[in-house]
C-alpha cells in the first residue's frame, strides 16, 4: 500500500518535474546573465542576490552536517579548536572579522574577499571528495554531501561572478573583480588517520569558511537591495 | 545573560552539558571535568561563555573549591586569540567582579577567529584546551519578544479551534542587516501538563498552532538560535491562550425549530385553502365540457337508456313536440350543440334559401349541402353549426338508399304520396324509422321543399346503363354526359310543352334517360302529362321508365297504370299519382320492372301529425294476377 503509492507519488513528481524542466529549459534555454545580451536571459539584482545568499546558507548547512557527522564517528575526544597547530590554508586570506568590519568595508573588496575564498575551496574540496569516495569508511550520506558540497561551491562561485557583473553594469561597483586568485597548494596525505584529521581539519575549516562568505553575502545583499527580507 | 549565583552555575553548566555532549568546539568546558572528577578538588574554571548577538561575548568563571580565591581580583582571565601567529595572551578587557563576568565588547571580538580562555592567579595558571571556541559557535540568541496571539477560526463542530501567534525578533539580533539569520521555535502545553509540544522550526516570525481545544487553557513560548548551529536562545516568557465555548450552538437550534414550524403551519394552511375552496379550484382547474344539446330537446333525454323516450319526443308523440319549441330553445346558447330538425313552422327563417334546386346543389358538387341533408349538418342555416360532429353534410351513415329515397319523397315535402313510403319502412329498424322521424320532421316547408330534387328514387336500372327514375322529380344525373345534354332538351321541352304547368315546375320528373344510344327517350312529363300518349316508347308513365325504344309499352299496362298518375291531383304537388316507392312486382323478359301502382291512401297511421308533410307515397296494391297476366306480353 505504501509502497504504491510512494511509486505514484514518486511518478507523479517525476511527470511535474518533466513539465517544469521543460518549461524551465524552454524559458532558460538562453542562460542566465547579468546583462540582457542577445541569447541571454536577464535576472534582476535581487533576485541574483536571492538565489546566491540561498545557495550559500546551503551549502553552509551541509558542511555543518558533515562536520558533526565527523565528530561524531571519528571524535578526538578533545577539543580541537585550541590545537595551535591547525592552520587554514585560507587563513592568509584577509577577511573582516566582525559585523562593522564587514560593513564597512567596501563593496568591490567584500566581494573580492568571497570569490577569493570560492576560488580556494574549489580544489580541496575535490580532492576530499575523491578520498572519501576512495575509503569506504563513510556512508554514502556523506560521500554524497561532499560531492553536493564541492558542486556547490563552484555553482556559487559563478553565481557571485554574475552578481558582480551585475553590480558592475549597474554602476554600484567600480572596480573590475579580480578572480584569478590560485588556490593554495594541500598538504600532501600521509597517512589514513592523519588524512582523516585532515578531513578533519578540511571539514573544519570549510564550515567557518562557508559561514564567512555565507554571512558576507547577506551583509552585501541587504547593503545593496535592502528591501528584500533582510 | 548573566549567572547571578553558584547554584545558576552549577545548573547551567548541566543544562549546558546535556545540551552539548558531542563537545561542539568552543563550549565544552566543564562537563567532562565534572563527570570524570567528582571528587577531586574543583579548580577554578569558566562556566560557560555565551555570545548574544555575534558581536559581544561574555564569559563566566567559577573558583570551585577554591574558596580562597573567590574574592574579587584574586582570579585573572586572560585570553588568546589566534589572529596571528604573534598573539599573545591578553587579559580581560572588562571585569564584572560582582558576576565573576568577563565581558568582551564589539572591539575586543572577533568572529571566525579562535578564542582560548584562562583563568590565572597569583602564581598557577588554569587552564584547559575545552576553554577555546569561536565567537559563532557560542552564539545563544534573545528570545523573541511581543508574543501574542490571535484567534483564526473555530471548527464547524465547536469542539476546536486555530491559533495564529505572532512575535517580533530579539532586539539584539540584527536580522535587518542579515548578520544573523534565526530560526523559531514555538513550544505549547496545556495548563497544568509538563510536556511540551513542540513545533517545527521555521525562521518566520509568525505561526498557527492548529487543533487547540475550546474550554482548555494553554501556554506558549518561543526561542530561537541561529541557522546551521545548534545552541537554542533561552525561552520568552510564556502566554496563555483560552477560548471558552461560544454559545451561538443554542441559538442556532431554536432557528432549526421555529423554520421547521413555521414550514409545517404554511403546508397545513395551504392544504386547507385548497380543501375549502375545492369546488372553485376545480371549476378553474377543469371547466366544464359542454354536453351536446338537441335543440329543444331536453338533454335528458339524449341519456343513455332513452332511446324510446327521444323517439316519442322527436316524432311529436311526447309533450308539445319539437317542432313548437325547438327554435328557440336555446336561441341564447351559442355554445350549444345543435342538431338541426326543420319543423313545420320553421318561420325563424332558419330554413335555407331556395336557392336553384337541392338537387343542383347536391350534384354540383361544390356547392355545400343544404340544410335539407341529415342530421347535423346545418351550414347554411342560420345555426352555424361548426361542430356537427359530421365531416360533411354527405353522412355516409344517412345516406344510404334508404334515406336517398326518403328524401326523395320527402323532397316535393307534401303528405300526398310520401306519406305512404313511411309504411314500407316501418318494416325497418326502429333506428331508421327514427332517422326517417327526424327526417321528416325537418321537412317542413313545402315551398321551400318543391323545388327539391336532388333525391330520386331510382325505379329501375336498365340494363343498358340507365337508371329509371321514380316520377314527379327532377333529378339530374351525371353519369352520363348525354343525359345531361337530353335533360336539358328535356327541360327546354317540357317548359315549352307545358307552359301551363308553371307551378308545376318545379315538380317535374324528370326521366332519365340513360340510353347511351341517344335515340328514344321519353320524359316524365311526357308520360306524366295526362291523355299524352306515350309517344315515346314508355311504358310506364310515371314510372320509371326508361326504356330503349324497341320498347313497346304494353298499352294495357300502360292504361292501368294510367289511374294511377294524377299528376294534375291539386292536392299533390308531387303531381304525380305515381310514388316514389312502389313495389317491383315482376321483371319481364325485357328487363323492365313491373311495379305496384302507387297507393292512393297517403299518410300511414304513425304520423297523424304531420298530415302536409311530404312522405311517399306507398303502394298499397299489387297488381292482381288478372291485371299481370294483361300485362304479360
Amino acid at each position: 500500500m505504501s509502497g504504491t503509492i510512494r511509486s505514484v507519488s514518486v511518478v507523479w513528481l517525476l511527470l511535474l518535474c518533466l513539465v517544469l524542466c521543460r518549461t524551465l529549459t524552454g524559458t532558460g534555454a538562453a542562460p542566465i546573465c547579468a546583462n540582457a545580451q542577445a541569447g541571454c536571459y536577464a535576472v534582476s539584482l535581487a533576485n541574483l542576490f536571492d538565489r546566491v545568499v540561498q545557495h550559500s546558507a546551503r551549502m553552509h548547512g551541509i558542511s555543518n552536517d558533515l562536520h558533526s557527522e565527523f565528530e561524531q564517528y571519528f571524535l578526538p575526544s578533545k577539543n580541537q579548536v585550541g590545537r595551535v597547530g591547525r592552520n587554514c590554508h585560507t587563513s592568509t586570506i584577509l577577511t573582516p572579522n566582525g559585523k562593522e568590519n564587514a560593513q564597512r568595508m567596501a563593496r568591490e573588496e567584500l566581494t573580492e574577499v568571497i570569490l577569493k575564498l570560492l576560488v580556494a575551496w574549489r580544489d580541496p574540496l575535490w580532492h576530499f571528495h575523491r578520498s572519501m569516495a576512495h575509503h569506504h569508511d563513510f556512508t554514502n550520506f556523506s560521500s554524497d554531501k561532499a560531492l553536493e558540497m564541492s558542486d556547490m561551491v563552484h555553482e556559487l562561485r559563478k553565481g557571485v561572478e554574475r552578481v558582480a557583473e551585475k553590480m558592475q553594469t549597474l554602476g554600484l561597483m567600480s572596480d573590475p573583480v579580480n578572480s584569478q586568485v590560485s588556490p593554495e597548494a594541500l598538504p600532501p596525505p600521509d597517512s589514513g588517520e592523519w588524512r582523516r584529521m585532515k578531513d578533519y581539519d578540511l571539514l573544519y575549516c570549510f564550515r567557518r569558511d562557508s559561514n564567512k562568505v555565507k554571512n558576507y553575502l547577506k551583509i552585501l545583499k541587504c547593503r545593496i537591495v535592502p528591501e528584500h527580507g533582510c | 545573560m548573566a549567572v547571578s549565583s553558584p547554584s545558576s552555575n552549577i545548573l547551567l553548566l548541566l543544562l549546558i552539558s546535556s545540551l552539548d555532549w558531542l563537545s561542539t568546539p568552543g563550549l565544552a568546558f566543564v562537563s567532562d571535568r565534572d563527570h570524570t572528577n567528582p571528587s577531586a578538588p574543583l579548580e577554578p574554571h569558566f562556566t560557560e561563555c555565551i555570545s548574544r548577538e555575534q558581536e559581544t561575548f561574555r564569559c563566566w568563571w567559577s573558583p570551585g573549591t577554591f574558596h580562597n580565591l573567590s574574592t574579587p581580583g584574586a582570579l585573572r582571565v586572560f585570553y588568546f586569540k589566534k589572529e596571528s601567529p604573534t598573539s599573545e595572551w591578553r587579559e580581560c578587557p572588562q571585569y564584572i567582579h560582582s558576576n565573576r563576568e568577563c565581558f568582551f565588547d564589539k572591539n575586543h571580538t572577533s568572529i571566525w577567529i579562535p578564542y582560548c580562555m584562562q583563568l590565572r592567579s597569583q602564581n598557577t595558571t588554569f587552564f584547559n584546551d575545552d576553554d577555546c571556541f569561536t565567537v559563532e559557535n557560542i552564539v545563544r540568541p534573545d528570545p523573541p519578544v511581543s508574543l501574542n496571539w490571535t484567534l483564526l477560526n473555530i471548527s464547524p463542530s465547536g469542539l476546536s479551534y486555530d491559533v495564529m501567534v505572532n512575535w517580533e525578533p530579539p532586539p539584539s539580533a540584527d536580522v535587518r542587516t542579515g548578520w544573523m539569520r534565526i530560526m523559531y521555535e514555538i513550544q505549547y502545553r496545556e495548563r497544568n501538563t509538563t510536556k511540551w509540544e513542540a513545533l517545527e522550526m521555521q525562521p518566520q516570525s509568525q505561526q498557527t498552532i492548529f487543533g487547540l481545544h475550546i474550554g482548555k487553557g494553554y501556554e506558549v513560548h518561543i526561542r530561537c538560535r541561529m541557522q546551521a548551529f545548534t545552541k537554542f536562545g533561552e525561552f520568552s516568557s510564556s502566554i496563555f491562550i483560552h477560548v471558552t465555548e461560544i454559545p451561538s450552538r443554542e441559538t442556532t437550534f431554536p432557528l432549526a425549530v421555529v423554520l421547521v414550524f413555521g414550514i409545517v403551519g404554511i403546508l397545513i394552511l395551504i392544504m386547507l385553502i385548497i380543501v375549502s375552496q375545492q369546488h372553485r379550484l376545480m371549476m378553474i382547474l377543469l371547466p366544464p365540457v359542454p354536453a351536446p344539446k338537441i335543440k329543444g330537446i331536453d338533454p335528458e333525454l339524449l341519456k343513455k337508456g332513452k332511446l324510446d323516450e327521444l323517439n316519442l319526443f322527436l316524432s311529436g308523440g311526447g309533450m308539445g313536440g319539437l317542432s313548437t319549441y325547438a327554435p328557440d330553445f336555446y336561441q341564447d346558447e351559442p355554445w350549444v350543440e345543435f342538431i338541426e330538425l326543420d319543423t313545420e313552422d320553421a318561420d325563424s327563417g332558419e330554413k335555407e334559401d331556395n336557392q336553384g334546386s337541392d338537387t343542383q346543389r347536391l350534384l354540383a358538387l361544390s356547392q355545400p349541402v343544404s340544410h335539407h341533408m341529415n342530421i347535423g349538418c346545418s351550414n347554411a342555416i342560420s345555426f352555424p353549426d361548426d361542430d356537427s360532429g359530421r365531416a360533411s353534410c354527405y353522412d355516409p351513415d344517412l345516406l344510404d338508399q334508404e334515406t336517398l329515397m326518403l328524401m326523395a319523397t320527402l323532397l316535393p315535402g307534401q303528405p300526398e304520396g310520401g306519406e305512404a313510403s313511411l309504411d314500407v319502412e316501418e318494416g325497418a329498424s326502429a333506428s331508421e324509422r327514427s332517422k326517417r322521424a327526424l327526417i321528416q320532421t325537418q321537412t317542413a316547408g313545402p315551398q321551400t321543399w318543391v323545388n327539391t330534387d336532388f333525391y330520386a328514387q331510382v325505379s329501375n336500372v336498365m340494363p343498358s346503363g340507365g337508371v329509371v327514375l321514380s316520377p314527379g322529380q327532377q333529378l339530374r344525373i351525371q353519369e352520363s354526359t348525354s343525359a345531361t345534354e337530353e335533360e336539358k332538351q328535356k327541360n327546354i321541352k317540357e317548359s315549352e310543352d307545358r307552359g301551363d304547368e308553371k307551378k308545376q315546375k318545379e315538380l317535374q320528373f324528370q326521366l332519365l334517360l340513360v340510353d347511351p344510344e341517344g335515340s328514344g327517350y321519353a320524359t316524365e312529363s311526357h308520360a306524366r302529362q295526362i291523355g299524352t300518349p306515350p309517344s315515346s316508347p314508355m311504358p310506364g308513365e310515371g314510372y320509371q321508365t326508361i326504356l330503349p325504344r324497341q320498347r313497346r309499352p304494353n298499352p294495357q299496362w300502360i292504361d292501368n297504370q294510367s289511374p294511377y298518375i294524377a299528376p294534375d291531383s291539386p292536392q299533390f304537388q308531387f303531381s304525380a299519382p305515381v310514388s316514389d316507392y312502389t313495389v317491383v312486382q315482376e321483371v319481364d323478359t325485357e328487363h323492365s320492372l313491373l311495379l305496384n301502382p302507387p297507393p292512393h291512401q297517403s299518410t300511414p297511421p304513425c304520423l297523424p301529425q304531420h298530415p302536409f308533410k311530404a312522405l311517399p307515397a306507398m303502394p298499397v296494391g299489387y297488381i292482381t294476377p288478372d291485371l299481370l297476366g294483361h300485362l304479360s306480353p
